[in-house]
């Protein structure tokens, strides 16, 4: 979903500049979820379904409180409920808002053969232009979080724009707007970062959750999506969130040393035949005309 | 002329001509969305959601034709240590010295590699491309089927570009009469004879 | 709420039990995360199942549903003996120095004094305080007394009687240790509440019980005022047949505590629904009219005798002084009168006393329900209300629906009441032999209207209509007025047995046909009807002016309100309601002028209890009112809740709506119709026999219907299973599941089980399960989890399910036929609590299978 107000700093499929890099001020944007005051209460799932205009889905009773499994083509931001017993035989309920993490150095993007399909705005957002979509999605095997999902009637991938049509115009996204309990907040990544580490030290100190901490994982780049856990060494627990996401090694290499090798090696065997030729023509045919099987 | 020799059947060129129709699609679409810097190819080829929605139904089209293929010339396509000979002596052929090469069948051992080689990358491509077409069927807990899809798919496809140009170069440039032959199907004997003499005795039994 | 919903964030520490906001009110629970975040504040969470609540708390303690009583004993007791009490507080204000009649015994075998076990009554004169002065450091009399005489008979299941009155001057003792002073009586009372008691009947773990009751009584360490802890709760505490005596049992722990009146302190209810608190206000409950004046009953032949019998005299010690603000019923009586009949009620007609309906018996829900089933109630007006799905017991609702002559329902979908007719197991043979006649009233959804909604935190806010009522559909007041019409056109033209009060009613709105709500709620503030003079305040109310307040109000007919405690919320400055000031100066959270709260845009009740008997705030940070020595007055951040020119030397008690001032440790007289001091009763399906008196098990008042529908399982029969019924956050009561936006969110009917009777029964989650009750049956899937553990109740091994109750036979997935068409009340049994008759919906018996 492109927005007027918003410039592109990074286009997937895109060779040469990106017109709009560095033309405007560099503030990059992140949404904090303290999953220890979230409640469950699906506020921000209805939220996003209301603002996006998103169709309804046929769900159906899976043994818990999670509307889904997995995130949809037209659900972009599902609450992932998990029930943790610790080792003491206490119970943790844990909730956490699972969407697009808007990682700095995105996999989706980077996978992204399509120009333009994937674009990061000079504010961090990662956003789909699904008119640019072909459907390939390899964004979908980019992405270290599970997020892009594919919709198979229009053959596009679709996920969170973290509102970028309403961050453009100076508004928070909708799930921010709609969260009850204040556990979502939106502003700048600086300012998220210190509010997060200052819960998490509180966390720490007045809440007995001595592994408390921030997930901001460094494996791609940071993310624009940052959590408070009360147990940062094991995010695994909160539906399966990974503890060192990293855009998969195989893309890297595909999209990098491949690229460049495969490049090589192409124009390489083009100018090899080329050089034979000229080197020594063609073959000639004992007896024949020596033009063509045709005597 | 009636002393032309009958080197593709009519299956056998309809059957190659498929495959090289089919290759060249998915080929050029393939490189649209390997590269930034091919992408035009899409455009020129319908756009590129239209090419990426063909570009697996093709390959399927050049797959099934690569098993026609196999079954066909599966016989042909065996390597003999009269290959291996002719192989150990392809500086010769790489030098125009034919006249220093031992005799060979239908095939040299070149075309065999070649066939092989289209026919292996062509099975890996077409595996790792389903996994391609449909990844939200691997479960995630796989996922690591599809990173390691991707990587197969562009360097299976890097092999059978490198077999395919090497093909084309010999097939228009260096032999020629070959091209002719997969078009019409005949070669003449002098042909025949310089470039596959066992093959040429055994059909004609000269 | 004493308290509200933003003065949560002012809390130290919190006990969530019998409720679970997070779920139920996920808005109002930024609340106890701001004070979570803010202060450190603590949240203990105490609940049958691991809820979403309980996932944001510091301690969760699994209790069974029903023995909440013995827990909050427990923690009484843990209080008392831990001098984790505020002393001060305590002796001042509340009435734990008075001393209690002679013959008043405690219910150590079940029962208190005054029993009779053949009409099944009390004779509550021993639940009175002694007459007489300072009985400090006197020795107790030796010996009984006579018991005075009993008082009137109670109407059966009625209000309660004429009560003979508490004495003008109690006996008290300020050392309290006269062994009938109340809080020597209180201590006896929880002794019994051992943390190993508390063990045997709620199943929590004693050392879990003490843990909590350590972090919550924390508060009042070494006798520190400082801190402040708050108590919330829903109808997981009401909905029990000894529900009032649960919620009382809090608010004794916060006596002790010295926790209410105080800023993020109180008792604080949360309302189920948005405008349930303003249904109550206005009459909501059968015996009470609007502003909690009481029904007159068929003893009241006329004013005089209603307001002799419904006025409290101030009771208090001798050297203490009581406003005993109820002392204003005749001016609130009159006033009422005078909003509702207008012109005809005159002084030389008890200003039209005698048209108001006197109530012979009990109309509690319940009642009207089994009425009908006997055949007495022969039509019902379902207004925004699905009586089936609600139940409790919904088969014997239907059955009853059956026997009504007619049914209006006014909705806004298609409901089960409405359609009671197609009820599951209704062959079409059975369909055609049912003659109620049913008439469907399109009603308008709460977007569709304006008006007011009262909130928990008794703040009148006004919304205005987002669209108007799609179609042939109607604003609920347009319904009502012409309804009303064509009944007063009819007693016109019929006459009838008593026309009077339906021809003569206050009918003065601009289109009588759909009386604009602007109009109704100016009436309920009410206005002057002459000129009003207070001669204090050298201020006149001009006769046709609004009044801007309830102390305005007079008893000679010369004022008039639809209900007291709003008065004040439309004055001639216009709307209260509709003000939108976001100022709070204090920091506290009080924005006067957000909004009206009743009383008087008071936003912490009792809030003289925030101050030491000096009138100087308990905690200098959190100053809600004080004492201004210089102006001689009471000034605050919040407004007085108490007479703002008493000194404090005066010692006039803070709880001002009490006869005696302080607060009610022990409850005398007929307030309470099952004991002064809360006891712990089982539910009367328990799967247990009471630990503390196995002879009395249950509570003894506590109403019980006779008809065929109105069976009780036992666990010799097989019912053994505890279970308990909610509401989910994703779905609104039974609306929300024709929204297709809810219903993705949740689908399907569901039963949540603990685990390990999932391996039992060989269950596994999203397969189908059976539960049964001595009632009904109700089929869906199973939701296995963790989040409910087994628990040992008194030695025995004790399983709790929990069924969510949002779905019946229509809606959504009912049409669509995915599930079983079973509402979860046809479960719940029809026994209901004898003070609030809310029926026990929470901790009945069920046997469960695999279907």
């Amino acid at each position: 979903m492109s927005t007027g107000a918003l410039r592109i700093q990074r286009a997937s499929g895109h060779a040469g500049p990106i017109p709009g890099e560095d033309t405007q001020r560099r503030m990059q944007v992140a949404k904090l979820i303290d999953t220890t005051t979230c409640i469950g209460c699906k506020a921000c799932e209805v939220a996003c379904l209301e603002w996006n205009d998103l169709t309804f889905r046929d769900t159906v009773f899976e043994n818990s409180y999670q509307t889904m499994p997995e995130t949809a083509w037209n659900y972009w931001n599902l609450i992932k409920f998990n029930e943790h017993e610790r080792d003491d035989g206490s119970m943790m309920f844990l909730m956490r808002k699972d969407q697009c993490m808007h990682c700095a150095d995105p996999g989706c993007l980077a996978a992204c053969p399509a120009e333009n399909a994937i674009v990061q705005y000079q504010n961090g957002i990662v956003d789909f232009q699904q008119e640019y979509c072909i459907g390939c999605q390899y964004c979908v095997t980019g992405c270290p979080f599970n997020i892009p999902k594919f919709n198979s009637q229009t053959k596009k991938v679709f996920k969170c724009t973290l509102c970028s049509d309403r961050v453009g115009q100076g508004l928070e996204p909708a799930c921010i707007k709609a969260c009850p309990t204040g556990c979502l907040h939106f502003g700048t990544k600086d300012d998220m970062k210190e509010l997060a580490e200052t819960r998490a030290q509180q966390l720490r100190d007045h809440s007995g959750y001595a592994h408390a901490g921030v997930y901001d994982p460094p494996g791609v780049g940071g993310t624009g999506v940052i959590y408070v856990l009360h147990d940062i060494t094991n995010p695994e627990a909160y539906g399966g969130l990974p503890s060192n996401p990293r855009v998969p090694w195989t893309v890297r290499i595909w999209k990098g040393p491949l690229k460049w090798l495969g490049n090589l090696a192409m124009i390489g065997g083009l100018i090899g035949v080329t050089m034979h030729y000229l080197r020594y023509g063609p073959k000639h045919v004992d007896g024949g005309t020596g033009e063509g099987g045709r005597p | 002329m009636n002393d032309a020799i009958l080197r593709y059947n009519l299956v056998e060129r309809v059957m190659h001509w498929i495959s090289a129709i089919t290759y060249c699609y998915v080929l050029l679409t393939g490189l649209a969305f390997y590269s930034p810097h091919l992408y035009w190819i899409a455009t020129l080829l319908g756009g590129a959601p239209t090419s990426r929605y063909w570009h697996p139904w093709v390959a399927l089209v050049f797959t099934a034709v690569l098993f026609w293929m196999l079954r066909v010339w599966l016989g042909d396509m065996r390597i003999t240590p009269q290959d291996r000979v002719w192989g150990d002596a392809v500086g010769h052929y790489i030098r125009n010295e034919d006249e220093d090469l031992p005799p060979i069948d239908r095939f040299n051992i070149g075309q065999k590699y070649f066939f092989w080689a289209m026919l292996y990358s062509g099975i890996v491509l077409v595996l790792t491309g389903l996994v391609l077409w449909f990844p939200e069927l691997i479960p995630w807990s796989l996922r690591s089927f599809r990173y390691v899809a991707v990587l197969l798919h562009v360097a299976a496809a890097l092999i059978s570009i490198g077999a395919f140009i090497i093909h084309v170069y010999m097939g228009t440039a260096v032999v020629r009469g070959g091209f002719t032959s997969i078009i019409r199907g005949e070669v003449s004997p002098a042909w025949a004879r310089t470039h596959h003499r066992l093959w040429y005795h055994r059909v004609t039994g000269r | 709420m004493t308290n509200g919903w933003i003065d949560i964030k002012n809390t130290d520490m919190m006990l969530i039990m019998g409720g679970n906001p997070a779920e139920n009110h996920p808005c109002g629970f930024k609340w106890p995360i701001e004070a979570k975040r803010q202060r450190n504040a603590k949240m203990i969470v105490v609940d049958p199942r691991f809820t979403r609540t309980a996932a944001t708390a510091d301690l969760f303690l699994q209790i069974r549903a029903g023995s909440d009583i013995a827990f909050l004993g427990g923690m009484v007791r843990y209080a008392l003996e831990n001098n984790r009490i505020a002393r001060d507080y305590l002796l001042n204000y509340t009435n734990a120095a008075f001393i209690v009649k002679q013959g008043f015994k405690l219910p150590e075998d079940g029962l208190f004094s005054g029993f009779d076990a053949a009409t099944n009554t009390y004779n509550r004169a021993t639940w009175n305080y002694e007459e007489g002065g300072s009985l400090t450091g006197k020795a107790d009399t030796a010996g009984d007394t006579k018991t005075p005489a009993a008082p009137a008979a109670a109407v059966a299941g009625g209000p309660a009687p004429a009560p003979p009155g508490m004495p003008a001057n109690t006996a008290y003792d300020f050392s309290l240790e006269h062994p009938r002073s109340v809080y020597q009586l209180l201590k006896r009372q929880y002794s019994r509440y051992t943390p190993e008691m508390v063990e045997r009947i709620t199943g929590i773990p004693k050392d879990q019980f003490l843990k909590a009751a350590d972090l919550f009584t924390s508060i009042r360490k070494d006798g520190d005022m400082k801190k402040a802890g708050t108590i919330i709760y829903a109808v997981g505490w009401t909905q029990h047949s000894m529900g009032t005596q649960i919620i009382r049992t809090a608010a004794i722990l916060q006596l002790l505590l010295g926790n209410v009146g105080r800023a993020g302190g109180g008792v604080n209810a949360l309302r189920g629904h948005s405008n349930i608190q303003g249904a109550t206000d206005m009459a909501g409950v059968f015996d009470v009219l609007p502003g909690y004046l009481k029904m007159p009953n068929p003893t009241d032949t006329d004013l005089k005798t209603y307001l002799a019998r419904v006025t409290p005299k101030s009771a208090k010690p001798g050297p203490w002084d009581s406003f005993n603000y109820w002392s204003n019923m005749p001016r609130f009586t009159v006033s009422y009168l005078k909003a509702v009949y207008g012109d005809a009620a005159k002084k030389e007609n008890d200003f039209a006393f005698h048209y108001l309906p006197k109530i012979d018996h009990s109309y509690a829900w319940a009642e009207i329900w089994d009425n009908m089933a006997r055949g007495g109630v022969k039509g019902l007006l379902a207004f925004g209300m699905n009586g089936v799905s609600i139940g409790p017991n919904s088969q014997k609702n239907i059955n009853a629906l059956k026997k009504a002559e007619w049914l209006v329902v006014c909705e806004i979908y298609p409901d089960e009441t409405s359609e009671f007719w197609r009820s599951p197991g209704i062959t079409p043979d059975q369909m055609k032999q049912i003659p109620t006649t049913v008439y469907r009233l399109p009603g308008a959804g709460f977007a569709e209207k304006d008006g007011t909604f009262v909130n928990s935190a008794r703040w009148l806010q006004w919304k205005n209509a987002a669209l108007p009522p799609p179609g042939q559909a109607r604003l609920d007041q347009e319904i009502l007025a012409r309804i009303y019409l064509k009944v007063r056109e009819l007693y016109k033209k019929e006459g009838g047995k008593f026309p009077d009060p339906v021809l003569n009613a206050v009918w003065g709105y601009t289109n009588p046909q759909s009386p604009s709500l602007t109009e109704v709620a100016r009436e309920i503030n009410g206005r002057a009807l002459a000129d009003v003079t207070d001669d204090k305040l050298n201020q006149t109310i001009k006769a046709g002016q609004q009044l801007p307040g309830f102390a305005w109000l007079r008893d000679d007919g010369s004022t008039t309100s639809g209900n007291w405690l709003y008065c004040g919320s439309w004055t001639e400055a216009g709307a209260q309601s509709q003000r939108r000031g976001t100022e709070d100066p204090s920091g506290l959270g009080i924005y006067p002028n957000w909004g009206w709260s009743w009383p008087a845009n008071r936003r912490v009740m009792y809030n003289r209890a925030s101050c030491d008997l000096d009138g100087k705030p308990w905690d200098p940070d959190r100053k809600q009112v004080w004492w201004n020595e210089a102006a001689q007055r009471w000034a605050g951040n919040d407004v007085p809740d108490f007479k703002v020119d008493s000194p404090p030397k005066d010692h006039m008690g803070p709880f001002i709506m009490n006869a005696e001032g302080v607060g009610r440790l022990f409850v005398p007289l007929a307030a309470l119709a099952d004991g002064p001091f809360p006891e712990h009763y089982e539910p009367f399906e328990s799967p247990v026999a009471n630990p503390l008196h196995p002879n009395q098990s249950n509570n003894p008042m506590a109403k019980r219907f006779k008809s065929p529908e109105d069976k009780l399982g036992t666990p010799a029969e097989g019912y053994n299973i505890v279970c308990t019924t909610y509401r989910l956050t994703e779905h609104y009561h039974y609306w929300t599941k024709n929204n297709p936006m809810n219903v993705q969110l949740v689908p399907e009917p569901f039963v949540e089980i603990p685990a390990e009777l999932a391996d039992d029964l060989g269950l596994h989650g999203g397969e189908k399960i059976k539960l049964t009750s001595a009632r009904g049956h109700y089929i869906a899937k199973a939701m296995v989890t963790r989040r409910i553990k087994s628990m040992m109740i008194d030695g025995k091994k004790t399983y709790q399910v929990g069924v969510p109750i949002h779905w019946g036979y229509r809606g959504i997935a009912e049409d669509e036929g995915k599930t079983a068409l079973t509402p979860a009340n046809l479960l719940s049994p029809a026994v209901t609590d004898p003070n609030a008759y809310t029926p026990e919906f929470k901790g009945f018996l069920v046997k469960v299978e695999k279907v």
